[in-house]
């Protein structure tokens, strides 16, 4: 029942907000108190509750309840930073419909409709690209991002489709996992935009407000990532398939992304590619999961993935509110920034800390236990190393910041300004001091969302603990296969060659 | 083979075709509708009447709103280059694969027609996605597909449960809703037509509203 109040909360206030965006403050109180709902009907879900429909089911686990609670507080905080920064993007809307799908897809036991459920939550971020009146060019950006997550979700669709039923009497070389593995993986892939796929989100960054790029890529691709890591292990891992070329193409994709997605945010001359690539690289790192086919790495996987939402949305905040501080998102134009905006300095460390992590916090353990279990050898060494390459852009952001600021200094321009309350016209008052706090706003809540990062990354509110944990729903439906070469179930890998 | 189930399939790839090869956006639209509320009666037994209702109306949905974003007469979207025919004969050889193909090398649950109807679709469903220069192609070509999809898991995994179909629903009355909120975005903007604004591959500048720069 917990769960079914959720989601009627995310829908009907994503409907209400949607049908009332014309009408200025109404739409936007709509929208934000839709957002304080879900958080409140998020913490309320129990984690052990099933609902039954027909002969499918929804579950509720810890982690589908973490991941509500933290991606409807987040939604929150980069709904108000883009309000601070002026965007008429429906934000709230598009937020509340990708939580609410999220819910779905988190929920569902069976991972074939799971994965349809979290393609259709990729789908509704298209919308972030288009501004209010026409938009041909926002409609063209978004578009593509459709083009890119129904591929994917094709994808996936059809290879646990193929593998969701008895093959015991399969007709068909064992290399045919290895197709679905890499089918589901490179679907994955796609969705978080993992280079070479990422063409779709550099884009989107075009057009997409800071505040709303988290939401388009990052949380509505993660709960598709956990389905397809959920499927994996399920269904691929138990069969015993050697799968070393797919498992190599798959770590290619991560490292790629991990490696060149922190080279392409250094070049970058803008904050929002930098956002961007961020994101690129740290999804690069829950591909690992994928590669690793190990029930060790599930919870870590998860984890991360976890800690990746809310770092990369505190990230994005925090460049809306530099954005709004400076009126530029040129990083050769923001000297000086770490003087200015102290608080948006404390919310830039407290991202680099969440982000980068040190040995005890649970997303560093997370990552480096993705590594080990995803990679042998001398190599990992080197994954190692290149999963610390955020350090070269965040040093150049730091690096800017520290410099001799352009022009005089503003006294007290990042401190909250409050003119003394007048009674006689409270709602003049109120947009007054709205107008003159909005810089102030968006690096208050890049602060704040930076603090919930670090929390997530250090693994508070039983995120490790969640994550390692099973939905109640029990295992997923898996394939049924006895190998046609042998009586009994092999012990030994099936060479694909 | 059941008489009624081919027939029902064959509308299916019929509607496809007009999706898929109609310039007349309207005339698409009805193509598409008539290809994913069809697609919602290829299984073998039928779904059980909630989920086939939540089919329609999801298929309906998605049609009435892409409806309305091709509303006027003259709204054109990018059809088929190289006309009815030839889609219908790659729809059909492509719906022999599927048929000839049945289960992809085990035993399928569900009917060999709607492997077959979607390998068609799918089919129908490659040159708008890949190809199309406009955002209402496009978008005409992601339903087929994810259509496609569906019906292929329908013929693999046997008839889906009523709280798969009810996720079907959805994912096709978001992806109708999305698609006709760009495509109304891209007409509304003074110019006629879905036509993207620049060719695959070029970026588009930056919409001023995505990031307002005020004054500090």
């Amino acid at each position: 029942m917990s769960l079914a109040t959720y989601l009627v909360v995310a829908f009907g206030f994503a409907a209400g907000a949607w049908l009332t965006r014309g009408h200025g403050t109404v739409g936007t109180v709509v929208g934000l108190g839709g957002l304080v709902a879900a958080t409140i009907a998020a913490i309320a879900i129990r984690p052990d509750e099933m609902l039954l429909i027909g002969e499918g089911g929804l579950a509720a686990s810890a982690y589908l309840r973490l991941f509500l609670v933290m991606g409807s507080l987040v939604g929150l905080g980069l709904a108000i930073s883009g309000l601070a920064a002026g965007t008429r993007r429906d934000l709230s809307t598009v937020t509340l419909a990708t939580l609410g799908i999220a819910s779905l897809t988190l929920s569902l036991t069976d991972p074939r409709a799971a994965v349809i459920a979290g393609t259709a939550g990729g789908l509704c971020g298209a919308l972030l690209a288009v501004g209010r009146g026409g938009d041909r060019a926002g409609a063209s950006i978004g578009i593509r991002d459709l083009r890119a997550v129904v591929i994917a979700g094709t994808m996936a669709v059809a290879a646990m489709a193929w593998m969701g039923r008895d093959l015991s009497r399969l007709d068909a070389p064992p290399v045919v996992f290895g197709l679905a593995y890499l089918a589901v993986a490179l679907a994955v892939a796609i969705r978080f935009g993992a280079i070479p796929f990422h063409l779709w989100v550099a884009r989107l960054t075009d057009a997409v407000p800071d505040a709303g790029l988290p939401i388009a890529t990052i949380l509505a691709a993660a709960p598709f990532a956990v389905v397809g890591l959920s499927w994996a292990d399920a269904s691929i891992a138990p069969l015993l398939v050697d799968l070393g070329t797919e498992r190599g193409v798959v770590l290619a994709i991560a490292v790629a992304s991990i490696v060149l997605a922190a080279i392409a945010a250094v070049i970058q001359d803008d904050l929002e590619h930098v956002v961007g690539y961020s994101i690129v690289g740290d999804a690069g790192v829950a591909l690992l999961a994928i590669v690793a086919l190990d029930p060790e790495a599930w919870g870590p996987a998860r984890t991360w993935i976890l800690a990746l939402v809310v770092t990369r949305s505190a990230f994005a905040a925090w460049a809306a509110g530099l954005r709004l501080s400076f009126g530029t998102g040129r990083i050769v134009e923001l000297r000086g920034w770490v003087i200015r905006s102290p608080l948006s300095a404390l919310a830039f460390g407290l991202v680099v800390v969440a982000s980068l992590g040190f040995p005890g916090l649970a997303a560093f353990e997370a990552r480096s236990t993705l590594v080990a279990t995803a990679i042998d050898g001398p190599f990992a060494a080197l994954v190692v190393v290149a999963v610390l390459a955020p350090v070269a852009y965040y040093g150049r952001l730091l690096a800017v910041g520290l410099r001799r600021p352009d022009g005089p200094p503003e006294p007290g321009a990042w401190r909250p300004r409050v003119a003394p309350v007048n009674l006689t016209a409270p709602g003049e008052w109120w947009r007054t001091t709205w107008e003159a706090n909005r810089a102030f706003t968006g690096a208050l809540v890049a602060a704040l969302l930076a603090l919930l990062a670090v929390s997530a990354a250090g693994g508070a509110f039983g995120g490790p603990e969640a994550a390692a944990a099973a939905a109640v729903g029990g295992p997923a439906p898996t394939a049924t296969l006895v190998p046609l070469s042998s009586e009994e179930p092999s012990s030994e890998p099936i060479p694909t060659e | 083979m059941n008489p009624a189930l081919a027939g029902v399939a064959l509308a299916v790839v019929l509607g496809g075709v007009i999706a898929a090869s109609a310039r007349n956006a309207r005339t698409a639209v009805l193509g598409l509708i008539l290809a994913v509320v069809g697609g919602a009666f290829v299984a073998e037994p039928l779904p059980d009447s909630v989920g086939l209702a939540a089919r329609l109306v999801g298929a309906v949905l998605a049609g009435y709103l892409l409806w309305i974003a091709g509303r006027d007469a003259d709204a054109r979207t990018g059809g088929s280059r190289l006309g009815w025919p030839t889609e219908l004969l790659v729809a059909g050889a492509a719906a022999v694969v599927g048929y000839g193909s049945h289960g992809l090398g085990a035993p399928a649950a569900g009917p060999a027609l709607a492997q077959a109807a979607g390998f068609a679709l799918a089919a129908l469903a490659v040159a708008p996605v890949f190809n199309g220069r406009d955002v209402m192609r496009i978008g005409l070509g992601l339903s087929l597909l994810a259509s496609g999809v569906i019906l292929v898991r329908t013929g693999l995994g046997g008839t889906p449960d009523a709280l798969e179909q009810l996720v079907f629903a959805g994912l096709v009355a978001v992806l109708g809703g999305v698609v006709a909120a760009l495509a109304v975005a891209a007409r509304t903007d003074g110019l006629a037509g879905f036509d993207m604004t620049v060719a695959p591959g070029e970026r588009v500048r930056r919409r001023p509203d995505a990031r307002p720069v005020d004054p500090r």
